[in-house]
């Protein structure tokens, strides 16, 4: 009797120190994206700058790049969306101290980051759809 | 009082009109590079315009046309679609038009590379026709052939400066020990006028200069007879341009004077402006200037040689003056 709310409050903390961690892992797909696209780039233009040659290998790395950590944020905030659970009960506030509140409210908030770091993604990999030049 | 806004808003439109036409507006523009930008100006006043109506129209509608509350379902709809979707789709436009626009911005030159370098407060510049081992040396004027596109290097020897003649294209920034470019596609002949765009010391915003745009052969004629060393009439002046060792600073090509610390003076009568475009190129400016440099422009570098006589300064201004 005594041991078991204790094991079920161990239980509830991993679970939520897990997923404290996951609210950063879309920014954080971002941030390597962002690092390897422009350390990619500058690198890639003090090797070859005038002559046009291989850029098309660049936009293709940094396009793919872009793709899978599209695909990633995509992913985690799928996750985050299912740990909301917003179309359950429609839960803007989580202001209750209780653990669903906790447990709603991580994946509102990371939710709400994958979706940011979706679009910073988009617009980090715009230059190499549009300017497709070292210039 | 209806009539008293309605002058003021009309002088204040006259005033603003009469801003774009300027030798510096970015909107009277003389080149490829300045058109594109004036462009993107456009568009963005344009959009910026709608967006205003629609913001203050829904503005007026929700508190003078329709106050009742909103259901939450809509409030949520105008939220996330107005403040998330809408902005994050428009700003994507915008960039990537900008970023179509880049490549082009800093297109490679067709062979002409000038390079120019901001000094406390003016800007040393040097033509370098394709092919030159050695460059042409000139100040506080930018000359450019129309029609071509021409290579500018930009460097500054001790703050940080920015290039920027609105005319004729966008801004760049000058650093000491590290090179920077742009490339400028002039069209139009004719003059322009340029302004240090980074805040570099005491006489920052007394840090301008013309910029010329030329037919080509004519730029070719002038660039020629800037390339010829200096041709030194005989008077007063020059002695005293010697005997006061005028030439520690500054270089007169082919003589003795070989400074360069201060701008090449070898055919500064044949600029339009004097001191970093502040000043007319005329005897009377420059016997002003020599006099006390620093109440012109403040903590300029250049002494005073105010112990010169009224007619000792005349004779020497004329003199340069003729260094054409």
């Amino acid at each position: 009797m005594q041991d078991k709310p204790h094991r079920s409050q161990e239980q509830e903390f991993s679970e939520e120190r897990s997923s404290l961690w996951r609210i950063t892992f879309g920014p954080l797909v971002w941030a390597v994206h962002f690092v390897a696209s422009y350390a990619a780039t500058a690198a890639f233009c003090a090797k070859w700058p005038e002559p046009e040659t291989h850029i098309d290998l660049l936009r293709l790395g940094v396009g793919l790049a872009t793709l899978v950590a599209l695909a990633a944020i995509g992913w985690l905030g799928w996750l985050a969306w299912r740990q909301w659970d917003f179309l359950d009960d429609h839960d803007y506030a989580h202001a209750d101290g209780n653990s669903e509140d906790r447990h709603e409210f991580l994946g509102h908030a990371a939710f709400l980051l994958a979706v940011v770091s979706f679009i910073g993604v988009v617009y980090s990999g715009l230059p190499a759809l549009f300017a497709g030049s070292c210039r | 009082m209806g009539r008293r806004y309605s002058s003021a808003a009309a002088f204040s439109m006259a005033g603003a009109l009469a801003a774009c036409d300027g030798p510096q507006s970015a909107l009277r523009t003389g080149g490829v590079d300045a058109a594109q930008l004036a462009q993107l100006f456009w568009v963005m006043l344009a959009g910026a315009v709608v967006l205003w109506l629609l913001v203050n129209g829904l503005f007026l509608y929700v508190t003078r046309i329709k106050t009742r509350s909103l259901s939450r379902k809509w409030a949520e709809a105008l939220i996330i679609g107005g403040g998330i979707v809408f902005p994050t789709i428009v700003l994507g436009a915008l960039l990537a038009y900008g970023l179509t626009m880049m490549p082009d911005q800093r297109a490679p030159g067709d062979g002409l590379r000038v390079r120019i370098t901001g000094e406390q407060w003016w800007w040393r510049v040097e033509y370098w026709p394709e092919g030159a081992e050695t460059p042409v040396i000139s100040a506080n004027e930018l000359r450019l052939p129309a029609g071509l596109r021409s290579e500018i290097e930009l460097t500054s020897a001790e703050v940080i400066h920015s290039f920027w003649v609105p005319g004729l294209g966008g801004k760049t920034d000058m650093f000491p020990g590290r090179p920077t470019r742009m490339s400028l596609e002039p069209t139009e002949p004719g003059s322009y006028r340029g302004q240090c765009a980074e805040f570099c010391g005491a006489s920052h915003a007394l840090m301008a200069m013309q910029a010329v745009v030329m037919e080509p052969a004519a730029f070719d004629a002038w660039l020629a007879k800037e390339a010829a060393p200096a041709s030194l009439p005989e008077g007063p002046g020059r002695d005293l341009f010697f005997r006061e060792g005028c030439g520690a600073c500054h270089s007169l090509r082919g003589t003795e004077a070989a400074g360069a610390v201060g701008p090449d003076l070898t055919h500064l009568g044949g600029r339009s402006s004097l001191a970093a475009g502040i000043l007319p190129m005329t005897s009377e400016a420059l016997a002003r200037w020599i006099f006390d440099p620093a109440s012109i422009k403040p903590e300029a570098h250049m002494p005073a040689y105010s112990h010169l006589s009224d007619a000792e300064l005349a004779s020497l201004a004329g003199w340069l003056e003729q260094l054409q």
